[in-house]
């Protein structure tokens, strides 16, 4: 017998790729959360409505993760210092691995 | 021993009278005159036999005068009264026996001839004994109400019965192309002088009342659609008050001063039409409603009808109890009882525009509704146009517009008004108009029905499969219909999904430009679709491989994120190539990675299928898969769960196996397919079990719509019916009165 597919009409969920690998856990439905808002980095921040590309997230070299409209609130106090809320070591960001568009985002949000 | 004094005065008395009687004439010529005058007149005042000559032609007009006047002048006329009336006493029982012939001969035939008879007899009697007009009124009202009380003394039941049924037989016939009969009139002057009119005054009326009844209940009952009254006051005009006028217009001499009588009495008669109407209309209510709006003229009859006569509180106990009787029971669906209750929305709001009515007769519909558990999942299935055959609870001409939620009474606002006085301590007048906020307002939150909401939508919008641009953009405008009544902000997350929807016809466009696939996945935002009960199942063979590819492509497109597969969801259009035959046909995702596994290998047990596919997989979901495709003669089970392909198809071709499955369905009795069918059923069992523990005892239909919500669930109702009733002969389950319940252990 040969299957042959004409169609398949699937349901997937789009996460964010925080770098941590699903090995890590088969299942992360528990999720990460951002460390500011404590919502998930899928879900979006207390100020955006749609989530994704429109409110997306920010690596530091501390590895930490952030949404980006969270840490850019908490860094323009002057109680941040300038440091990554989560270890106060000083915020770095780290290498723009992905496109552009994260920081058009941030641009357009400003 | 009697003195001298007193002798004296007895002696002085006799003297007295007899000059009186002698009037003072010689010797006793005066005692002589009086003997004569008293003759004459005892024979003018004698109760005679109707076949005697009248006195008149005994004696002439002077004589008879003289001699009333001498008795008069010997104050012996009340003697001469006595007497009469004492002789009309003695002389009744022959009346009586005429009286008691006649009642008898109604009583056999119950001919009304006998007691208008009856009647003109007694008439013809109290004609020959009623003294001259000459002799005085206070003769002859002596006489009037002897011999009335007399009648009527020996007047039966019977009688009235009789002369009830008289009074009936004059009335205009029902029939409106029947000629009235001819008033008598002389009927009414005979009732009028003997005294049957007052004396049965209320005996008559309600001859009229029940003729008004049997008219209104003849012309009107189920007559709903235009407004009576009109017609029915115009039938009081032409035909009954003409017969009103024979007996309470008797003695109105103009047109104006009959009317001046027939008001009072009018109007009663009136207010009998509109209580009569009222009565019919409020047995009627909950029928009225059903058939609302084709019952509006109904409506306002009631309406007009409780203005003059005070049935509100009847109305209300009625229809409460017929809705307790007729739609709040387990029986009822819930669809029915939310249309019900939205049809008594509207009707009561025509009979009482305050909404008094309402308020009283809705109150036990919606704690009734509250209770259970598909009225929310009904309402909204509605209101976003899902509700397969369903009429729409909300007019397409009812504006939209924002829910109402109910506030307290604001007493400075001007036109503040008063509550209506039977309105209770709860009732608000202002609260909610619309039907959507009035159904919404059964609850206490409006959230209960965002998140059902949610679900809905969820599951329409995963259903849609091909090219879905349209399918999204009705979902989209009925999501702006429902922004505007719950706001923007409770529909938030109904926008991301919607957004989910056209974001991902728009990657996938992207990936299949990169390079083309045949699947097509709708890719959601994890936090913003209801909880969609998870499987994990790995895909097997070029199921995974296209999984694969299309991840890698989609994250070459957008570099920050993967996808995460929910294999569980979707549906595949396949196409099995087998050495005799070709068979397309969609599946779900789990019967498309058993089948794939068959490709490889001929023969699998279900546990190695299972493992195959990630143990999270249970039993039942993977036994269900299996049976679709032994169903569709592909699979065939050998042995205890192992599973044979189907290379070649067996003698009975599918088509033919199917048949006969489906014949043998509607006979119950062939114990093999119905064990086979059974056995599906099973699959399903912890679902039943399930709601059956939570919500008590529900009724098949119930029952069907829940399991339609387990993924796969392709049972028709009358199989489901044929595996409860086995259920229920293993003692899992007992039926009462339709409704299922689990057998207590
Ligand atoms: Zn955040
Ligand atoms: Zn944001
Ligand atoms: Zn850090």
């Amino acid at each position: 017998m040969k299957v042959e597919i004409k169609n398949w009409h699937a349901v997937a969920q789009w996460r964010w790729d925080t770098g941590v690998s699903e090995a890590n856990g088969m299942d992360d439905d528990e999720g990460d959360v951002c460390g500011i808002c404590r919502v998930p980095y899928e879900g979006c921040c207390p100020a955006c409505k749609i989530p994704g590309d429109d409110c997306p997230l920010i690596w530091g070299e501390c590895t930490h993760v952030f949404h980006m409209h969270c840490l850019l609130k908490w860094i323009g106090t002057t109680a941040s210092k300038q440091q990554c809320p989560m270890d106060r070591r000083t915020w770095g960001q780290s290498v723009p691995i992905f496109s552009s568009n994260t920081l058009s985002s941030f641009c357009s949000y400003c | 021993m009697a003195t001298d004094a007193l002798r004296a005065q007895v002696a002085a008395k006799w003297q007295e009278s007899f000059s009186r009687l002698n009037q003072n004439e010689a010797g006793i010529v005066g005692l002589l005159n009086f003997s004569q005058a008293w003759n004459i007149a005892r024979e003018c005042m004698r109760p005679r036999g109707l076949d005697e000559p009248d006195p008149q032609t005994q004696y002439d007009k002077a004589t008879f005068q003289a001699s009333f006047e001498l008795l008069n002048k010997c104050r012996r006329l009340p003697i001469l009264l006595e007497t009469f009336l004492d002789d009309m006493r003695n002389h009744f029982p022959v009346i009586k026996q005429e009286v008691d012939q006649y009642t008898l001969e109604y009583q056999n035939t119950l001919d009304t001839t006998h007691i208008l008879n009856l009647v003109f007899r007694l008439l013809q009697w109290y004609n020959k004994w009623i003294p001259r007009q000459e002799l005085g009124t206070t003769l002859q009202s002596a006489f009037v109400l002897s011999f009335q009380t007399h009648m009527f003394s020996i007047l039966s039941p019977a009688f009235v019965r009789g002369f009830q049924a008289l009074c009936a037989s004059t009335l205009p016939p029902t029939d409106p192309d029947a000629i009235a009969p001819e008033p008598n009139v002389k009927m009414w002057e005979a009732f009028e002088t003997l005294g049957l009119l007052d004396r049965y005054e209320n005996i008559i009326a309600s001859v009229g009342y029940e003729h008004i009844e049997a008219h209104v209940i003849a012309t009107c009952s189920g007559q709903w659609s235009e407004s009576m009254l009109p017609e029915l006051r115009k039938w009081m005009t032409d035909k009954v008050v003409p017969w009103m006028l024979l007996m309470y217009g008797r003695n109105a001499t103009t047109a104006d001063d009959a009317k001046a009588m027939l008001q009072n009495v009018g109007s009663r008669f009136d207010f009998h039409m509109a209580k009569t109407l009222c009565d019919l209309r409020t047995k009627e209510i909950f029928d009225i409603i059903i058939d609302f709006p084709d019952s509006s003229g109904a409506l306002q009859d009631l309406k007009e009808c409780l203005l003059r006569v005070d049935q509100r509180a009847a109305l209300v106990h009625t229809l409460r109890k017929a809705n307790h009787k007729r739609l709040l029971h387990p029986g009822a669906d819930t669809r029915l009882i939310l249309s019900q209750y939205v049809a008594t929305i509207k009707c009561l709001r025509i009979v009482d525009p305050p909404g008094v009515l309402l308020f009283k007769v809705a109150d036990p519909i919606r704690r009734y509704l509250r209770e259970r558990p598909d009225t929310i999942r009904c309402i909204v299935s509605n209101l976003v146009g899902d509700d397969d055959g369903g009429d729409s609870l909300v007019d397409e001409s009812e504006p939209i517009q924002p829910l109402q939620q109910s506030e307290l009474e604001d007493y400075t606002d001007p036109n503040w008004e008063p509550e209506p006085v039977d309105a209770g301590p709860d009732f608000r007048a202002n609260k909610p108009s619309d039907v959507i906020s009035t159904l919404v307002s059964i609850y206490d939150s409006k959230d209960l029905f965002v998140k059902e909401l949610q679900v809905l939508l969820a599951q329409r919008l995963l259903a849609i499969t091909d090219d879905n641009a349209e399918k999204v953009e009705k979902e989209r405008r009925n999501i702006e219909i429902l922004k505007i009544r719950f706001g923007e902000a409770a529909l938030q997350v109904c926008e991301v999904m919607l957004k989910d929807m056209t974001d991902s016809k728009r990657i996938d466009g992207h990936v299949q430009s990169q390079k083309t696939s045949i699947i097509h996945p709708t890719i959601i935002s994890k936090h913003f679709w209801p909880m969609l009960e998870a499987t994990e199942i790995v895909m097997p063979g070029q199921f995974r491989a296209l999984q694969e590819e299309y991840a890698k492509e989609f994250s070459t497109f957008k570099p920050d994120k993967k996808l995460r597969w929910l294999p569980h969801l979707g549906t595949v259009h396949l196409e099995l190539h087998l050495e005799d035959r070709t068979i397309e046909t969609d599946v779900p995702p789990l019967e498309a990675a058993f089948i794939e596994l068959f490709s490889e290998q001929d023969v699998w047990s279900m546990d190695d299928l299972i493992a195959k596919v990630g143990s999270s997989v249970d039993k039942a979901a993977a036994l269900k898969a299996l049976l679709t495709w032994v169903d569709m003669g592909i699979l065939k089970e050998e042995g205890e769960n192992t599973f044979k392909l189907l290379e070649v198809a067996e003698t009975s071709t599918p088509r033919e196996a199917r048949t006969v499955s489906n014949a043998a369905m509607e006979l119950p009795s062939a114990p093999s397919v119905q064990q086979q069918q059974a056995e599906q059923m099973r699959v399903y069992w912890k679902f039943i079990e399930g709601m059956l523990k939570n919500l008590g005892s529900l009724s098949i239909d119930r029952i069907q719509a829940m399991l339609k919500l387990a993924p796969g669930y392709d049972q028709t109702v009358e199989q489901l019916g044929i595996f409860m009733e086995a259920a229920r002969q293993e003692d899992l389950v007992d039926v009462y009165d339709g409704l299922w319940k689990l057998t207590p252990k």
